[in-house]
Order: C-alpha cells, then sequence, then structure tokens
C-alpha cells in the first residue's frame, strides 16, 4: 500500500506522461503525413534528401506490405550484423580504453539480436564487457534504429487501418518512415533528453575510465563513458539496455529522483503518445477509436499497479537509498508495461506480486506497450476482441467499418498463440536440457520464476531479466535470441500483412450500427477480453512461480 | 383432409421419428472420422480415448498417471465421453430440426406424375396433333409445357400461360384459401389446383427450383460453412492450439520440475478450458436458424444470405403492399359551400357503385359506415354506369327515371354491388334525359372541364388535400361539383412500429413509390421514414440498390417482378415473394411462401439473433474458463500446499476436478434450448443489445461457472462422501 | 507516386539500399550523436560529464555518486547490498545506527556525529520518502573538521 506523497507522485507521473503524450501525437501524425509538412520540412528535408541520395532511396516508392516487410527485416538483419562485427572484434576496434577483449560469439549473436529487437536482455554487464565503440555502435546505435523500425512499422498499420480514403500512398514507403522517425522524433528528442542527463549527473565522456585511490588508499575505477547519450534513448525508444550491468539503478545511470523521474517520463511518453495518434491518423471521425484503446491500455495499467502496489513499498537490499522502497516498484511495473526493461533496483528485491504485475505487464505488450508495437499489439487484440464479442451486437464483427473476415482472424491468431508457444517451450527446454542446472538453478518456484521470467521477457521484447550475466551460456544466448527475433517479427508481419489487406478493403457505414469500438463500453471489454485470454492463460504458470512465492508469504522471494 | 388434423398427426410421427433416430444420430456422429470437421470436440474424444486406456491399463501412463486412481480415470473418462456426446446430441436435434424442415419441403418436391404436352407425331389427318405424355416431375425441364387439371399437384414451379384456376398453396404457405391463378401467374411446385385447368411453361430445371435449394441447405453434409462460421472454427482452433501449448508445456514442466500432475487431472484442464461450449453447439446454432427462418415461412437459399441479413444497413420497401394496405382509402368527405356532407357521401355512394376498383369500394365502405346511405336510389336495375377511361379520367352512374324503391336497410347492399348487369354509357356523350341524374367523380383537374360552374374553393380544397400528400376525387352530380372526396393511403398495421424497429437498429429504410413526390413525402413521413424514391420506374430500384451499395451499405431488397430480377440479384439480400414471377425468385437469395413483403425484417431479425447467439455463446464458453481455472489449477498441484489458498471456491480435493468436468459437460445440454431457440431478441441499437448480452453473457459466463461448480461439488460432496 | 509490385523490386536491390543506410545509420546513430553530446557536454557541463569527480589535496578520490569501500570504524560505511553495489547513500536510520561505532573509536560526541549527519540530510521529496545521507560526503565531513583523527587518511 502506498502513502499521500507516493500516490501524488504516480498520478503525477502518469498525468504528465499523458499530457506529454497528447501535445506530442499531432506532431508525430504530422512527421508521417504524406501532404505537406511545412515548417518541419524545411529543417529537416533537406537532410533527409541527402540521406535517400546517398541510401538510393526512391521515396516515392509505395510499398505493399510484403515489400514493407522486407525492406524492414533486411535492414534490421543487416543493422544487426554491424552490431554483431563491432562486438566480436571490439578489441581490434578504436575507443577501447579499457582493453576489454572481443565478445564471446553466442553473446554478441544474442546481444546484437537483442538490441535490435528492442528488447535489450543483457547477460553481460556492459561496464566490465563492451568497448566506449561497442557502447555507442553495436548497443546505442541499435537502440535508435529498432525504436525507429518500431515507429515506422506501427505507422504503416495505422495506415492499413486508415484505409485509402485517409491517404493515397499504401502502407508508405519502409525507409522514409525509418530514416523519419530517426531524424524528427528520436533523435532531437534524445538530443534534448541527453543533455538534461547530463546536467543531472550522467556522465558522457570518451576518456577512459578514471583511476582514483580511495579515502582509504583502495583503488577505485570510476567507470565513466558515452552514457548520457545512450541512456536518453534506451529509455525514450523503450530499449532498456543499460550502459551498466545494474542498469538504471547505477547511480552514473540514474543519479538522482529528478534522473528516475525522466527516465521513466520518457520510457512512457511515445507508447502513450501512439493511440493519440492512431486517433490523429484515422480522421476527425474516429480519433475516439484511439482514445478508447488508451483506456483499455491504460486500465490494465493501472490493474498491474494494483497488484504491485498491494504489498509494502518499504525500502530494502537490492534497491537504492535514493530512491526508496516505492520507486522500484512503480519503474518495474512501467518498464514491463511499455516493455523497456530497463530496471531500477535488482528484481530479486521485490515482492513477489510485483513480479506478477511485471509478468502481466510483458504478457499483454500493450499497457501501453513497447515504441510502435505496443500499438500494434493492442490492434491485434482489438481484433480478436471485436470477433469474440462483436457478434452479441447482432452483426458480423466490424472493425472501422471492415468486416472482420477469415483471412484476418487466421492472421491475428496465429500471431497471438507465437507469444504462448515461444514463452513456453523454451522455457521446458530449459529444463529439459538441463541449462538451468548448468548455471545453477534448481526446480523451485524461484528459479522456475527465473527462467520463465527470462523468455517471457525475451519474447515481450523487453529485456529486464533475473539472470543477467548469469545467464551467458550457449544455450541462452542462442535461445533468447531466437525467441527475441520471432517475438519480434512474427506478429510485425502478421499485423503488416493485415494492414495491408485492410487499406484497400471497402469500409461501411460507421453509423453505430454495428459496436461501437470507440465507447468507453468497448474499452472495458477489450480490458476484460485481454484479461481472460491472455493473462489468465498464463496462470497456471504464475501460479507455480511468483503467485507461489507470493502465497508462501515471501516479501523478497528472489 | 383438414389441415388442423394432419399437423396433428405429422408432429406425432415426428416425435416418434426423432427420438430414435435423434439418439442413433448423435451415436453415429461420435466416430471420429465425422467429428473431424469439429476440431474442439475431436480433440476431446482424444483425450478421452487417453483417459479411457488410463482406466483400463493403469500402469500404461506411469509416472504421469497412477495406478491408485483408476475409479478417478474411469470417471473422468465418462465425463469426456459425455462432453463429446452432448455435442453430438445437439447436432443431432438440430439436423432433426432442420430434417423435418427439409422433409416438410421434399412432401412439395415429391415427384408427381405431370402431364407434359409434346407436339406430336402427324396425325392420321396429317395434322400435327398435341399429345399428353405423362412425365416424372424431376425430368421436366425449363421451357416444358404441361397441363395440369383439377386435383392435380403442380409438378415443380412454372408459369401459367393459359386458364384460370384456383390453387391451393396451404402447404406453402399454411395459408388455407385457394389463391385464383392466370395467364402470367406463378405456380409454386407442390401446390395444387382446385378447380378448372392450367396450361403452364416450367420455369426451372430440375434440382434448380429453391425448394430444392432449401433442402440442399438444411442437409448438412451439402451444407457449406459460411464465412463466420469458418473464420470462428478458426479461431476455436487457435484457442485449442494455446490451451494445447499450455498443457503439453505443464505436462513437461510437472515431470521436469517433479510437481506429480496427474496426467487425467491436466486432460480435464485442458477440456474444461477448450472453448466445448460453442465447439459443441457451433452447427447446431447454424441450422436452427434456418429452422428459424422457415418457421416464418421464408425460405433461404443459403445460410450466408441469413447471416447477411443481420448485416443489413438500408432496406429496400416498396410502398404499395409493403407501407400501404396497396390502395388508396376515403376518409373524408369535403362539400362544397352550398352542399352538405350527407349529400355529397350519397352522391359519392352512387358514383362509386359501378367501380370496382378499391378504391371504389372504399368510397361506399366510407359513406356506408358514416350512415350516408342514398335512399333515392331507385332501383338497381335502372342503373347504369360510365366506366373510367384514361381520356375521361372520370367514372360515374347514370340513373334513369322509373326504377323500383329500393330499401337499403342491411349490409347487403354491399354484396349486391356490382352485381347488376351494368351498362357502360360512353362517358364522353352522356345521354341525359329531363329526369335522368348522372353522378361523376374523378381527378379534380379533369373533372374541372366538364362542370357548369366551378365553386370558389374547389381549388384551395383540392390543393390543401393533395398537399397533405392525399389524393382528392371531385364529385359532380349533373355537372354541379358537390364536393372532394380524401382518399388516403392507409398503412399496413403496426408499419410504424416496425419501421421504427428497423432505424432502432440503425437500418436505414428507403421507400419506394411511383407517387408524386408530395405524396410519397407524406406517407415517409408519417410511417417515420426519411428516405424515399418518388416517382419510380422499375429500373430505380436497381440504381438505388446501387448507389446504396456504393456506399459500401449492405442492402436488402424485396420484389415479386420481373423488373425487380436485376435489382433483387445485386441486392445483398433479396426477398422474393413466392407469388412473384420465376425470374424475380431465382435472382432472389430468400423466398417469402407467404408473399408478405414487410417480412424482410424479420429475415433481418432471424439473422441478427443468429449472429447474436453465436456471439453470446462463444462468450459465455470463453468466460467460463475464468471459474474452471481456479477450480482446477489448486487440486493440479497438489504436492503444493500453499497454492491451495487459490481454492477460492473451497472444493473437495478429489471432487474439484470432477465437478469442474461435469459443469463443462451439462452446461452444453442445457445451452441446447439457447442454441436452438436463439438468445432473446427485441429490436434495439446495436450497442443496447451488445450491452445486454455482453453482461448476461460475458459477465454471467465468469459468475454462472463459479456457482454452478460450487453447486456440483457440494453435491458429488454429499453423493460420494469423499 | 512510383506504382510497383514487389516483384519487380529485386531483394538484391532492397539489400543494396538496407546496407547503405544501416552504414549511415550506425555512423549518425552510434558515432556523430554520442560525439557531440560528448563534445557540448564536455564544454558545458565537465563535473558531471566526467562522473563527478572528489578531488582531496587535488587528488582525485573518488566520484560523488559511487559509493567507495570504507571498511574503517573511523568512518561512515556503505550498505554492501545494493542494487548497483556502489550505492553512495545509506539511510538516515543506518547513518544514526553507526554514530556509537564511530564515538566509540574516535571519541567524537555523540552529539556532533548526530548534528553531522542531520546537516547533511537528503530528503527523498518526490519518491521514497525517506530520509539519506550520503557516506562520502559524511566521512569528508568528518576528515574536514577532525582533521587529526584522520590524519592517516589525508595523503
Amino acid at each position: 500500500m502506498i502513502g499521500l506523497i507516493q500516490s501524488v507522485v504516480l498520478v503525477s507521473v502518469l498525468s504528465a506522461g499523458l499530457l506529454l503524450a497528447r501535445m506530442l501525437a499531432p506532431y508525430i501524425a504530422n512527421v508521417y503525413s504524406y501532404e505537406s509538412r511545412g515548417r518541419q520540412d524545411r529543417l529537416f528535408l533537406p537532410i533527409e534528401t541527402a540521406i535517400y541520395r546517398l541510401c538510393g532511396i526512391k521515396q516515392d516508392r509505395v510499398m505493399e506490405w510484403k515489400e514493407y516487410f522486407t525492406a524492414m527485416i533486411v535492414l534490421n538483419g543487416l543493422m544487426a550484423l554491424i552490431s554483431f562485427i563491432v562486438l566480436i572484434f571490439q578489441n581490434s576496434l578504436p575507443l577501447d580504453p579499457q582493453g576489454f577483449p572481443g565478445v564471446r560469439w553466442d553473446l554478441a549473436l544474442n546481444t546484437a539480436m537483442s538490441i535490435s529487437s528492442n528488447t535489450n536482455l543483457q547477460h553481460y554487464a556492459g561496464e566490465n564487457t563492451l568497448s566506449y565503440l561497442s557502447q555507442m555502435v553495436a548497443i546505442q546505435f541499435l537502440q535508435f534504429t529498432s525504436a525507429a523500425t518500431g515507429l515506422a512499422v506501427a505507422i504503416a498499420v495505422i495506415r492499413g487501418f486508415a484505409g485509402k480514403a485517409r491517404g493515397k500512398q499504401g502502407l508508405g514507403n519502409f525507409y522514409v518512415d525509418f530514416v523519419r522517425s530517426l531524424t524528427r522524433i528520436l533523435l532531437p528528442l534524445s538530443f534534448v533528453a541527453a543533455l538534461v542527463f547530463v546536467y543531472l549527473g550522467v556522465p558522457q565522456s570518451l576518456n577512459g575510465y578514471t583511476p582514483v585511490t580511495t579515502i582509504q588508499g583502495a583503488q577505485q575505477l570510476i567507470k565513466i563513458g558515452p552514457v548520457a547519450s545512450l541512456v536518453s534513448i534506451m529509455q525514450l525508444g523503450t530499449n532498456g539496455g543499460g550502459y551498466y550491468g545494474a542498469n538504471s539503478a547505477y547511480p552514473f545511470q540514474n543519479p538522482s529522483q529528478a534522473s528516475d523521474l525522466l527516465e521513466m517520463i520518457l520510457m512512457l511518453l511515445i507508447p502513450t503518445a501512439m493511440p493519440f495518434v492512431y486517433g490523429e491518423m484515422l480522421g476527425k471521425k474516429s480519433r475516439k477509436e484511439g482514445i478508447s484503446i488508451l483506456v483499455a491500455a491504460y486500465a490494465l495499467f493501472m490493474v498491474d499497479l494494483a497488484i504491485a502496489l498491494y504489498p509494502s513499498t518499504a525500502i530494502g537490499p537490492g534497491m537504492e537509498v535514493r530512491f526508496g522502497g516505492f520507486a522500484p516498484v512503480f519503474w518495474t511495473v512501467t518498464t514491463t508495461a511499455v516493455t523497456t526493461g530497463s530496471v531500477n533496483a535488482a528484481l530479486s528485491a521485490l515482492n513477489p506480486l510485483v513480479i506478477v504485475s511485471a509478468f502481466m505487464g510483458m504478457l499483454i505488450q500493450a499497457t501501453p506497450g513497447g515504441i510502435g508495437v505496443g500499438l500494434v499489439y493492442m490492434l491485434m487484440y482489438v481484433l480478436i476482441t471485436v470477433f469474440i464479442v462483436g457478434l452479441m451486437s447482432g452483426r458480423t464483427p466490424e472493425y472501422l467499418g471492415m468486416k472482420i473476415g477469415v483471412r484476418d482472424i487466421k492472421l491475428a491468431v496465429f500471431g497471438f498463440l507465437i507469444h504462448p508457444f515461444i514463452v513456453l517451450v523454451p522455457t521446458f527446454m530449459a529444463y529439459a536440457t538441463r541449462a538451468t542446472s548448468a548455471i545453477g538453478l534448481g526446480t523451485g518456484s524461484i528459479s522456475f520464476t527465473e527462467v520463465l521470467y527470462e523468455f517471457t521477457s525475451a519474447a515481450a521484447n523487453n529485456g529486464s531479466d533475473f539472470l543477467g550475466s548469469a545467464a551467458n551460456t550457449v544455450f541462452f544466448n542462442v535461445s533468447t535470441a531466437i525467441v527475441m527475433w520471432t517475438g519480434r517479427f512474427v506478429p510485425i508481419a502478421v499485423m503488416l500483412a493485415i494492414a495491408g489487406s485492410m487499406y484497400s478493403r471497402d469500409r461501411g457505414p460507421t453509423n453505430g450500427a454495428g459496436l461501437k469500438t470507440d465507447s468507453l463500453t468497448f474499452a472495458l471489454v477489450l480490458f476484460a477480453t485481454i484479461l481472460i485470454v491472455v493473462v489468465l492463460t498464463f496462470f497456471p504458470f504464475l501460479a507455480l512461480g511468483p503467485l507461489l512465492e507470493f502465497l508462501r508469504g515471501h516479501v523478497n522471494g528472489f | 383432409m383438414d389441415p388442423e388434423t394432419r399437423g396433428q398427426g405429422e408432429m406425432e410421427d415426428e416425435e416418434r421419428w426423432q427420438l430414435s433416430t435423434v439418439l442413433r444420430d448423435s451415436v453415429l456422429r461420435l466416430n471420429p472420422v465425422r467429428l473431424i470437421s469439429n476440431p474442439v470436440m475431436f480433440v476431446v474424444e482424444l483425450t478421452f480415448f487417453i483417459v479411457a486406456v488410463m482406466a483400463t491399463f493403469p500402469g500404461a501412463f506411469y509416472p504421469v498417471a497412477h495406478a491408485s486412481e483408476q475409479t478417478f480415470y474411469a470417471e473422468v473418462a465418462f465425463l469426456l465421453f459425455l462432453t463429446v456426446w452432448f455435442s453430438t446430441l445437439s447436432d443431432a436435434l438440430a439436423e432433426a430440426q432442420a430434417g423435418n424442415t427439409a422433409k416438410s419441403l421434399r412432401k412439395l418436391e415429391s415427384t408427381v406424375m405431370a402431364k407434359k404436352i409434346v407436339a406430336g407425331q402427324k396425325g392420321k389427318g396429317g395434322t400435327a396433333a398435341e399429345t399428353v405424355v405423362l412425365t416424372p416431375s424431376t425430368e421436366l425441364c425449363k421451357g416444358d409445357i404441361v397441363i395440369i387439371e383439377k386435383n392435380d399437384v403442380v409438378p415443380t414451379d412454372a408459369e401459367v400461360i393459359e386458364g384460370i384456376a384456383m390453387i391451393d398453396e396451404s402447404l406453402l404457405t399454411g395459408e388455407s384459401a385457394a389463391v385464383r391463378k392466370a395467364s402470367g401467374d406463378t405456380l409454386i411446385g407442390g401446390s395444387k389446383v382446385v378447380s378448372d385447368v392450367l396450361k403452364a411453361r416450367i420455369t426451372v430445371n430440375p434440382e434448380e427450383s429453391f425448394i430444392n435449394q432449401m433442402i440442399k441447405l438444411v442437409e448438412s453434409s451439402k451444407r457449406p460453412k459460411t464465412p463466420n462460421e469458418q473464420a470462428l472454427t478458426i479461431m476455436l482452433i487457435g484457442l485449442t492450439a494455446i490451451f494445447t501449448i499450455i498443457v503439453l508445456s505443464l505436462l513437461g514442466l510437472s515431470i521436469e520440475l517433479g510437481l506429480g500432475v496427474d496426467l487425467s487431472v491436466l486432460i480435464a484442464l485442458y477440456v474444461c478450458l477448450l472453448p466445448t461450449t460453442i465447439g459443441a453447439l457451433l452447427p447446431a446454432i447454424g441450422i436452427s436458424g434456418i429452422s428459424r427462418l422457415y418457421a416464418r415461412k421464408i425460405v433461404a437459399k443459403s445460410g450466408r444470405a441469413i447471416e447477411t441479413a443481420g448485416d443489413v444497413d438500408t432496406i429496400m420497401l416498396d410502398k404499395t403492399g409493403t407501407i400501404t394496405v396497396g390502395n388508396r382509402r376515403a376518409v373524408q368527405f369535403i362539400p362544397f359551400e352550398g352542399h352538405t356532407e350527407r349529400e355529397l357521401a350519397e352522391a359519392s355512394f352512387l358514383a362509386s357503385w359501378g367501380d370496382d376498383t378499391p378504391e371504389g369500394r372504399s368510397i361506399i365502405d366510407l359513406a356506408y359506415q358514416m350512415g350516408f346511405l342514398p335512399h333515392e336510389v331507385r332501383s338497381l336495375s335502372g342503373l347504369s354506369y360510365y366506366e373510367f377511361s384514361a381520356v375521361s379520367r372520370t367514372s360515374g352512374t347514370h340513373m334513369s327515371e322509373g326504377s323500383q324503391s329500393f330499401h337499403p336497410k342491411s349490409g347487403k347492399i354491399l354484396e349486391q354491388r356490382g352485381r347488376p348487369k351494368r351498362k357502360f354509357l360512353d362517358a364522353e356523350k352522356p345521354d341525359l334525359k329531363i329526369d335522368d341524374t348522372d353522378i361523376i367523380k374523378g381527378a379534380p383537374d379533369a373533372m374541372k372541364a366538364g362542370m357548369n360552374s366551378i365553386p370558389a374553393e374547389f381549388d384551395s380544397i383540392t390543393n390543401s388535400v393533395s398537399s397533405a400528400g392525399d389524393t382528392a376525387i371531385a364529385v359532380a352530380r349533373n355537372r354541379e361539383a358537390l364536393g372532394i372526396i380524401r382518399l388516403k393511403d392507409v398503412l399496413k398495421t403496426g408499419m410504424r412500429e416496425r419501421i421504427n424497429a428497423l432505424k432502432s437498429m440503425s437500418i436505414k429504410p428507403i421507400m419506394i413509390t411511383g407517387d408524386h413526390p408530395v405524396t410519397a413525402k407524406s406517407i415517409a413521413r408519417e410511417v417515420g421514414i426519411d428516405d424515399f424514391v418518388p416517382q419510380a420506374k422499375p429500373e430505380d430500384k436497381y440504381r438505388k440498390v446501387i448507389e446504396e451499395r456504393d456506399q459500401h451499405r449492405i442492402v436488402a431488397m424485396i420484389g415479386d417482378g420481373s423488373n425487380d430480377a436485376p435489382a433483387l440479384a445485386i441486392a445483398d439480400v433479396g426477398l422474393a415473394m413466392n407469388s412473384g414471377t420465376a425470374a424475380a425468385k431465382e435472382a432472389a437469395n430468400m423466398v417469402d411462401l407467404e408473399s408478405d413483403p414487410s417480412k424482410i425484417i424479420d429475415a433481418v431479425m432471424v439473422g441478427k439473433q443468429l449472429l447474436m447467439t453465436r456471439g453470446a455463446v462463444t462468450t459465455f464458453s470463453i468466460a467460463n474458463d475464468v471459474a474452471k481455472y481456479f477450480a482446477i489449477v489448486p487440486v493440479m498441484f497438489a504436492t503444493i500446499p500453499a497454492l491451495h489458498a487459490l481454492n477460492i471456491l473451497n472444493l473437495g480435493v478429489h471432487t474439484a476436478v470432477l465437478s469442474a468436468l461435469i459443469f463443462n459437460a451439462i452446461v452444453i445440454p442445457l445451452l441446447i434450448p439457447l442454441a436452438m431457440r436463439g438468445v432473446s431478441f427485441r429490436p434495439a441499437s446495436a450497442m443496447s443489445l451488445f450491452l445486454k448480452n455482453a453482461v448476461t453473457y460475458g459477465i454471467g459466463g465468469v459468475f454462472i461457472p463459479f456457482a454452478g461448480i460450487k453447486l456440483i461439488d457440494i453435491a458429488l460432496g454429499l453423493i460420494i462422501g469423499r | 507516386m512510383i506504382e510497383g509490385g514487389f516483384e519487380t523490386v529485386k531483394l538484391k536491390e532492397i539489400a543494396l539500399t538496407g546496407a547503405r543506410l544501416a552504414i549511415l545509420s550506425a555512423l549518425v546513430c552510434g558515432l556523430v550523436f554520442p560525439v557531440v553530446i560528448t563534445g557540448i557536454a564536455q564544454i558545458a557541463m565537465p563535473y558531471q560529464a566526467n562522473g563527478q569527480i572528489v578531488y582531496v589535496n587535488g587528488k582525485p578520490i573518488g566520484s560523488a555518486i559511487i559509493a567507495q569501500s570504507f571498511t574503517s570504524p573511523l568512518f561512515f560505511h556503505p550498505r554492501n547490498n545494493s542494487a548497483s553495489g556502489v550505492d553512495p547513500d545509506i539511510t538516515l536510520n543506518s547513518a544514526y545506527s553507526q554514530v556509537s561505532r564511530i564515538n566509540v573509536s574516535t571519541h567524537i560526541p555523540v552529539a556532533s556525529l548526530k548534528a553531522i549527519i542531520s546537516s547533511n540530510v537528503m530528503w527523498t521529496y518526490w519518491i521514497a520518502g525517506t530520509p539519506y545521507v550520503s557516506v562520502l560526503k559524511l566521512n569528508m565531513v568528518l576528515m574536514e573538521k577532525y582533521p587529526q583523527i584522520y590524519s592517516a587518511f589525508v595523503s
């Protein structure tokens, strides 16, 4: 239970996030508009035109969904490859003042696929493993591009849902959406945020670690580096991969409460803005469609918070004194709700109910979910919900005036069942192959929670984990790498395919003849359906893990 | 046979037929090969086989199943069997119901020997004679000519080309009164000629008649899944796949983590989580929709048509015959100055005496009801009439001197109307004697020409009547204008309410009429329709359907004439009247046997109810899972005492699984009546329908199983005592 | 607007464009961006940018916000289990609980120690509601106020 001050903090952070998101949304929508973007263009267009020319991008080319997806997956694959190469050869490359050796292949593979899939599962402690170049070119670079990819995909999906009446450009051009995401949204916002972080005490330096002799005469390395520039995008882009192994618990990554609040608001910002962007891009008449999605997402977020804040939030071991006991709980719920995955306390320090709540965020992936993809997931849930309950209005289920057909359901259900598959099967495999006992994990509920969390986090592209560098084994590196890319790109492919067919589909009258998807009622039904169909499905597994820990009365059992 | 007696006999027959057949059919349907088309139930049957093996060979599945639990396995196996059987039972019941429909339809289609006319070989006299050849109705082809005599059954759909006869269509429509059919009218296969002889041209090839199409539809083996059923089936397969992943992972983890979960309990959880309720009832819901429509005497050619009817956005309604009773009716006599209402009414009565049109009759009816009977009527035999002609646009009565006295004290006069031998006069050249009286009525502008003087208020009254959307008929006696009769379109009873019902469901009614815009507007306003097409030509209907479809609205329309066929064909839902032409019926995807155009609304309702029932049972089925998790998961991990806290229902450790399974099985037969009857439905907006169903089947679906499982658990505890 | 099916676009072209875009983004996001931020930060906020190094007698002894090991009974000790392992702060209660030990080993009056603590409290205004103090700061105040006691540590 929380006190008055904490309630005020909670409400203000969420309101600030909502308010800023609402203010940002029209700008974001405008960025991807194919009509004149006025002043924006005067600043950015020349830069972008140069980029298009350099890369041979035909910016007027309209891509149908297969091409959009192919362009996206190829680009992401190549970028992951760059990251992989930099990691492996970091010792032979510049900017390695600490002289770290090259990263082992499986960890490099895991890291490249982890960051490129916006997961940022970290089986390494950055400050002891990665050179400055790796931090910048293998990690930070992919944190920008995976966020840009998420945004581009969401915009393409929105264009499909909005249909040809709202724009003649199909799903758009992936390269253009990707470049604009970087030039007009992510780079400018990160630029400002990074400088604020420096001001608040986050280092930004390319000089090596500073050796000092402490007061008691011991040798200490003050591990600085290009931290602020990374922290800004890792939060804004819901990446979560920290500069340090301890992530945002490390004082240099999160020096004060002010930086903590800024990091929270940064990770909430774009995911919260996306439903507004959706409404904006659907057009005036359908603006409320975004609101009902946002209401459902935040209602689920509130349930997560209520569960997590039910136990005491006193400060305990594994938490940072400057944040107290409440901030880690609020952070953990938030970081899983937007699938960022950064942490500001050790997960094992938290009450099992907080972990239950974290699981919920990662299972749903849309409360409001990761950058771009959170909305995409929510739209998948919307289709499934409309289909299940829509019939009860006495009409064939329809969304935005479009009948939901056999192909839509086929795809949505496929995208939907991928998640339990890539969470549960690898969890079983980890035990069956004894990969768990190899790193000292037993069969108890604590170990089980840690393994289940590992794959849930990987599948949800969240990235927070219990195991950390303990999971730096070939099995965990390779299995989670596969899970992360599957969990990232299969649902994206599915939703792009649906959006592609929706783009040119005829739309019937949306005069309230069917289920009103922009109503509060629908938001509630969506909320309930997600709880029953998505979360409850994992009930037996949660019962064997964190829920069991809670029932056993453990305050922080992990 | 008296129709009522026949009905009773049939019912008894059917009941006997059903009990044994349904049971046998339900068992036959357990065949896994047949069941595979219902993936959910197929999976349940598979699990039954597994648990049955466990019960029979308790050691076979060690260590995931324990020999000591043999009785329990047998119980679980039995319940799994029940679950599957309840599902096949519901199928069998619905099929039997549909079978009855098919049977009664088939009765109409049963092969009869038709008298086919063939051009004979050259006769002995050298002339080509027509000969009649007895041909089975199944061999008749489109274009064949048949002769149908008294007591013959019409072999298949045909069009009268010669003769007039009375036809009994009671088998089709339930309407016992015979109808008169003449050249150009349509005959439905299965109806019966009760008088006279007809020559008719066959309009369909065998197997093409809509009755045949209907039979095909209700016979399940030939019934394709509708798109909506397909999508729902995919959703159910998806859910099944998810639960399969979950249960298999649980099984694997149970082994790896040493949880000792019993396989049969896991299977119980699996089956309880599967959407068995909707899986079991989905086919029945679809079939019963067809049966429900047929109960309203509407024949659908496809299941898809019924669902589409539920989605209709726009309904095109013909004014005449659908919205109004068909003809205008006199409602008021408005005398000109210097004349009384009685004077006008009596003159109108006489003027209409020879007028056999519905309008004419309504004038007489009105005068009679108001008590204005013309006492000066001298003689029925002394009357002669001016017939309506397109040139004069007037009609009337000529009374000559010396008629017999006539006392119209009873209503008999009305029956005699039209009977007297009529002598038609040329209205253009009235042959008036001094004592003779001429009473003429007609369109005001046509009447004006022949008047001696035109009263000052002639135009103003006429205008006020027509601006109200009504029709004015002027009446004159011996060229002296007496007044105006107001004729009004009369709405069918309950039409306003039905239009309101449509509008409450956000369906836009469009009225199609040949009337002048002013008249059309008045009727439209009266009945509550906002959109109408006045002075419509047949092709306007087609154009309007296209127009609506271009706005991506789902259009329903009604038609009977051949010129309606194109519009019927492109409309999403086309309801043809049984009395209509063969072309119309061919183009439509539904046929109303009773030829009542307003029944398109019934079709919409049945469609909506069908979709709602499907959604309600699906939602209920999925919402049920909440309680089932809480019933089974705590006892599934019996080795972990801390998890007993999740046993919020406080179920018995040994009975919880059985209780959940029993609930899961028993809910199927309990919902069969709902599946067959459909969820209760009153026209309302989509959102209020949705809300009502979401509360009943969604929220109810979450809580009912908690109560149900707890009650069963208490009962089991008492019975088994363990 | 150029219309064209996916089939008409060679996968090779996608790969080529992708490669160029990948390299360019790596340069912009991975090098240019952090280098520019570093430049600005080093010029405008060198203290923060370089990790808030604290100097004693001109020698760097650590970072103001990174815990360093204090094991001598003369000093306040940091926590040894915290998430980052370098948590620079301890709660007020933890600080007070160390007062008697420091008093015994240094003979600095308890009241003075308590006064030092209370004058250096940092309130967790927004989030935690738990007052805390920085260990390094307390110890540096001690060294400043009682140079003779801590002379061994000032090199």
